[in-house]
């Protein structure tokens, strides 16, 4: 009994602040709600059947999986090479590795606005350098096109997010014995096998969480791509969180907005049971890790 | 303590208590009066705090304070606020805004009021139509906001350009400007409310004003729509590749940095000014229109005040303060909160003195004069033919004619394609 009045406010407090919003928004979903605090009528089905049907949710959904993997992909290389280079002795390594997580603390609006500006055609510093080095002939618009806007938006995010994977990363490094590199230094290891056999195995555990809340942050992500494209132009960078936001406040279908908040949420849980069915590390893994 | 200091003590304490008895008095008795509006910057908030301290200084009974919000979140936070019980008395709105808050029915007819300003201040033609629906007026018109072409003089004097009569010669003269580091027009193809204007610009000149039928059915796609946005996209051609991202910002800076030759704006006096705008090389004209169409103008937007409140001894505080704000050197100050950018909606207020005494509007009289000229015959999508169709809201809240707009600046659609497209966004929009 002690155990459960122990635990039983934290178990109350996750009931309100997850069970219930999961409810309530399921709720929503099969519900005719227009405005936010309206009352709805039951309308079974209906709302998932339009939102599965209407144009915008099967191109927002490969988008969401595009931010998903471009992200995912720019901001591993980024922290990694970071991530080695810091683990590196160098003087002003200290400085560095403070300095490195510069980017992620600034605060996102702040970010925005000065990427916007950098990228810019009047007067934007980026375009300019490129002219001026020959680079271009003309100026570049990095949000003119669909794909430019969401590859430049990659380019943002991983930029905000890479340092915070870094440390991470960086702290993994650390844990790594330095008896295994130096055996293999012995052995001959060229420095690309000892970075596949050692590093790579060696932050298993690491990269594995990584890549699953680092995945569970990417697809959630809505300021940076709201306030810089918001959504568009012409739908390019309409991911999920963006398209339920538009369906929630702008078309004023709340009931709709949950539907499709679910149907995401469900993706997301399949995709968060088959990354750990199938890459979580286990006791063999852990067996085989290190140099070989 | 001996008995002298606690004399002195229980003296400050009753004092004090004898103080805050009376705050809650004053406070019972005054009728306070909350107003939400959208104007953030920073001067234009003192400029309304000024005049809300002089009203309340003047009417004790009233206690008037103002609540600032922005327009990026008030489409979402007022319709919660009036569902939750708690919306503000006054709310500052546009036309296609005003829809949405009376379907929740927490708009107050102000028809009576509308009648009395109009009879003592005299409201230009263009102001209480968008405001006008159902037998009734759902809010007081305060000031309207127009655009026009503005251009640096210099450029179209080097060009040799003198007269733009049509759009075969708008096309020729922004092309002949396109070049050199120089873009001839800056034209927006963001998803947002800047490129809705723009677009809605190019479609009052080709003819197409109207987007509804007299029975409220839309008629987008038509022959003059397809031929406004087939022109966007010719000239856009000739606009900075970053376009597709702008706001209204984007544009100021674009003219004013000398990168582009001309955009389409409202009066933007203050922005231009701090980044060094020259006076003498602002040029402004209006839009030029399409061949065969005899009734040019320009979109133009009526800003007014929702009265929320049901309780009748707020409602009429409400008119009171208003009523002061329209008192011609109040307005005068009031609309000055952004010289330039806020137009007279009365006749009074457009001989106000101290609408005309603003140092920024003594430097760029000229301009504002035409620009006023402009905004008395100015239009708004959704709001002409003599018909309001709350349906409107929908298509303005999802910038449904700026993503037209951008299947032919960024698809690179024609425009019967996009108008066709168009059309069925709009249909899915209003269902």
């Amino acid at each position: 009994m002690l155990g459960v009045a122990l635990v039983s406010p934290l178990a109350l407090w996750l009931l309100a602040t997850i069970a219930y919003p999961i409810f309530s928004l399921i709720r929503l979903s099969f519900l005719d709600v227009g405005v936010i605090g309206t009352g709805g009528e039951f309308v079974g089905f209906e709302n998932y059947q339009r939102v599965l049907n209407s144009r915008a949710f099967w191109p927002s959904m490969g988008r969401s999986v595009v931010w998903v993997l471009g992200n995912g992909l720019l901001q591993t290389v980024l922290a990694f090479s970071a991530a080695l280079v810091l683990n590196m002795p160098f003087r002003g390594r200290a400085l560095a590795r403070t300095w490195v997580i510069l980017p992620w603390i600034v605060p996102t609006v702040v970010a925005i606005i000065v990427w916007k500006w950098m990228l810019g055609t009047s007067g934007g510093i980026v375009n300019t350098i490129l002219l001026r080095l020959g680079v271009i002939q003309e100026q570049l618009g990095f949000f003119s096109t669909g794909n430019s806007a969401m590859a430049s938006l990659v380019g943002i995010n991983s930029w905000r997010f890479f340092p915070l994977l870094t440390i991470i990363i960086l702290a993994g490094m650390q844990g790594i014995s330095k008896d295994l590199y130096d055996a293999a230094g012995v052995d001959g290891a060229s420095a690309w096998q000892r970075f596949t056999n050692i590093t790579i195995p060696g932050l298993k555990p690491v990269l594995f969480v990584m890549g699953l809340v680092g995945t569970l942050w990417s697809v959630n992500i809505f300021d940076v791509i709201y306030l810089i494209t918001g959504g568009g132009p012409s739908r390019g960078t309409l991911t999920m969180p963006v398209l339920i936001y538009d369906m929630a406040f702008l078309q004023y279908r709340l009931g709709r907005a949950a539907a499709a908040a679910v149907l995401m949420a469900a993706a997301v849980t399949l995709f968060t049971i088959a990354f750990i069915y199938f890459l979580a590390p286990r006791e063999a893994d852990d067996d085989d890790e290190g140099w070989q | 303590m001996n008995s002298k200091h606690s004399r002195i003590c229980l003296t400050f304490l009753g004092l004090a208590l004898f103080m805050l008895a009376l705050v809650p008095a004053q406070a019972q008795d005054a009728v306070e009066i909350v107003i939400w509006h959208m104007e953030q910057p920073p001067q234009r908030v003192e400029r309304v705090q000024g005049l809300i301290d002089e009203f309340n200084a003047a009417n004790p009974g009233i206690v008037v304070s103002q609540d600032v919000q922005s327009w990026g979140e008030i489409y979402t936070k007022a319709p919660a606020s009036v569902v939750a019980g708690n919306a503000p008395d006054i709310l500052f709105a546009i036309p296609d805004f005003t829809p949405i808050i009376r379907e929740l029915g927490a708009v107050q007819p102000v028809d009576d009021f509308v009648a009395e300003i109009d009879e003592t201040h005299g409201y230009f033609d263009v102001g209480i139509e968008p405001y006008t629906s159902d037998g009734h007026v759902w809010a007081i018109p305060l000031w309207n906001m127009a655009h026009a072409i503005w251009y640096n003089i210099d450029d179209l004097e080097e060009a040799g350009i003198e007269e733009l009569n049509n759009w075969a010669d708008w096309a020729n003269a922004v092309e002949a400007l396109t070049g050199d580091g120089r873009y001839g027009i800056g034209l927006p193809a963001n998803r947002n409310l800047y490129t809705d204007q723009v677009v809605y610009n190019f479609m009052i000149n080709a003819g197409a004003s109207d987007l509804y039928n007299d029975d409220g059915s839309l008629r987008f796609n038509n022959e003059q729509t397809v031929q406004a946005l087939d022109f966007y996209g010719q000239l856009s051609q000739f606009s900075p590749p970053d376009s597709p991202s702008w706001a209204w910002g984007e544009a100021e800076v674009c003219l004013g940095s000398g990168a582009c030759a001309m955009v389409n704006q409202f009066a933007f006096l203050r922005s231009y000014e701090a980044n060094g705008g020259d006076p003498a090389n602002l040029g402004v004209m209006r839009m030029p229109v399409a061949e065969g169409v005899e009734d040019p103008g320009t979109i133009s937007y009526v800003n007014a005040a929702m009265i929320l409140t049901d309780d009748m001894a707020k409602q009429e505080a409400a008119y009171e303060f208003l009523r002061f704000i329209f008192q011609p050197d109040n307005y005068g100050l009031f609309l000055n909160m952004e010289p330039g950018l806020f137009l007279p909606i009365t006749e009074s207020g457009f001989e106000s003195e101290t609408y005309w005494s603003d140092p920024l509007v003594v430097q760029y009289r000229d301009q504002l004069e035409t620009v006023l000229d402009y905004s008395r015959s100015g239009r708004l999508f959704g709001f002409t033919g003599g018909q309001t169709f709350p349906s409107i809201a929908r298509i303005s809240a999802q910038n449904l004619l700026s993503q037209v707009g951008q299947l032919v600046v960024v698809d690179g659609l024609d425009g019967a394609a996009a108008a066709e497209e168009g059309e069925y966004l709009m249909m899915e929009a209003i269902e």
